[in-house]
């Protein structure tokens, strides 16, 4: 990995980061298209299940509120960095 | 755009699985061939960077709101929707399991909306379109009809499911996903522009150019 590859990674994790401090404060809370096309048809709130309890359900750690938000978001953001990496290196090409 | 579980019968999710699963299967022989170590990490960063951008929600009009999604802005990144297929089967798989956003149960419906349609409409539409109007607008409009697509499919597979009509759906998904679509064609020309200004050699249609010039 050279310097720039490096610089890729360290801007884009800055970045993630900045979105994931701001999100949890200026994010629309309101329905996403599929939420409200689901309350247009009048379609019940309970049919939406969760088959798998989540730890962090709704990108929320509710002792530490907003704090947490911003927290479990940057989790997420490692998480997929490091399983995205993951998955690459066993996939890649082989020569 | 993310379905939770419930929403879909579970024969109908073995159906979208046994999609994925030959999704994957094509997407790991696209990487064999293609995923050469300079663009790993290019792939992790924007797996990481789609989950973040998706929790930023913004305020659309009629009460709705929506986020970008990505599956066109990898697929063209990488010139192939394959890549787009392994990025969103690991974001999904982790906002499924650890946040909840989007069933487990209905992983391959999610992965097929928004990284197969999402990322060969836009794909598609971006090479259609290239030599014409440019990387830039070609771009935004393949993005842009990515989201309407997918957002349509969507809208099918509700009504197959019998969770809510077609006369409802199809108009409730294009009416929103077309202001949605705005926010995806934007955010995907920007990232392609400062790919473009800062790191031109990880882009696919470049590549010519500059092997070209050395």
């Amino acid at each position: 990995m050279d310097n720039r590859d490096k610089t890729l990674i360290i801007v884009a994790i800055v970045i993630c980061v900045i979105i994931c401090c701001l999100a949890p404060f200026i994010a629309s809370g309101n329905p996403d298209g599929l939420e409200k096309s689901a309350e247009d048809a009048n379609v019940s709130e309970e049919k939406a299940t969760v088959a798998v309890e989540p730890p962090f359900p709704d990108y929320t750690f509710e002792p530490l509120e907003s704090l947490g938000e911003v927290g479990v978001l940057i989790l997420g953001v490692l998480l997929t960095l490091i399983c995205g990496w993951g998955v690459a290196e066993i996939v890649k090409r082989r020569s | 755009m993310h379905i939770p579980d419930g929403f879909i019968p579970f024969w109908q999710c073995i159906i979208y699985y046994i999609i994925l699963i030959v999704a994957l299967y094509f997407a790991s022989k696209w990487a064999r061939e293609n995923l050469d170590e300079k663009r790993i990490p290019l792939l992790a960063v924007l797996a990481a960077g789609i989950f973040a951008i998706m929790s930023m929600n913004i305020p659309i009009p009629f009460g709705t709101s929506g986020h970008m999604v990505g599956g066109a802005l990898v697929a063209i990144i990488f010139c192939a929707p394959e890549a787009a297929i392994l990025v969103f089967t690991v974001v999904l798989l982790i906002q499924a399991l650890v946040f909840g956003d989007g069933g487990i149960t209905v992983l391959g419906a999610n992965v097929l909306n928004m990284a197969i349609i999402g990322g060969c409409t836009g794909l598609y539409t971006f090479k259609a379109l290239k030599d014409k109007i440019g990387i830039y607008a070609s771009a935004g409009i393949g993005a842009w009809l990515a989201t309407v697509l997918a957002a349509l499919a969507c809208a099918l597979e509700m009504a197959a499911a019998g969770t809510f009509p077609l006369s409802v759906g199809v108009p409730s998904m294009v009416l929103y996903h077309v202001f949605i679509g705005i926010i995806e064609a934007v955010l995907t020309v920007i990232v392609i522009m400062a790919l473009n200004k800062f790191r031109p050699d990880l882009l696919v249609w470049n590549k010519n150019k500059i092997e070209g010039g050395e």
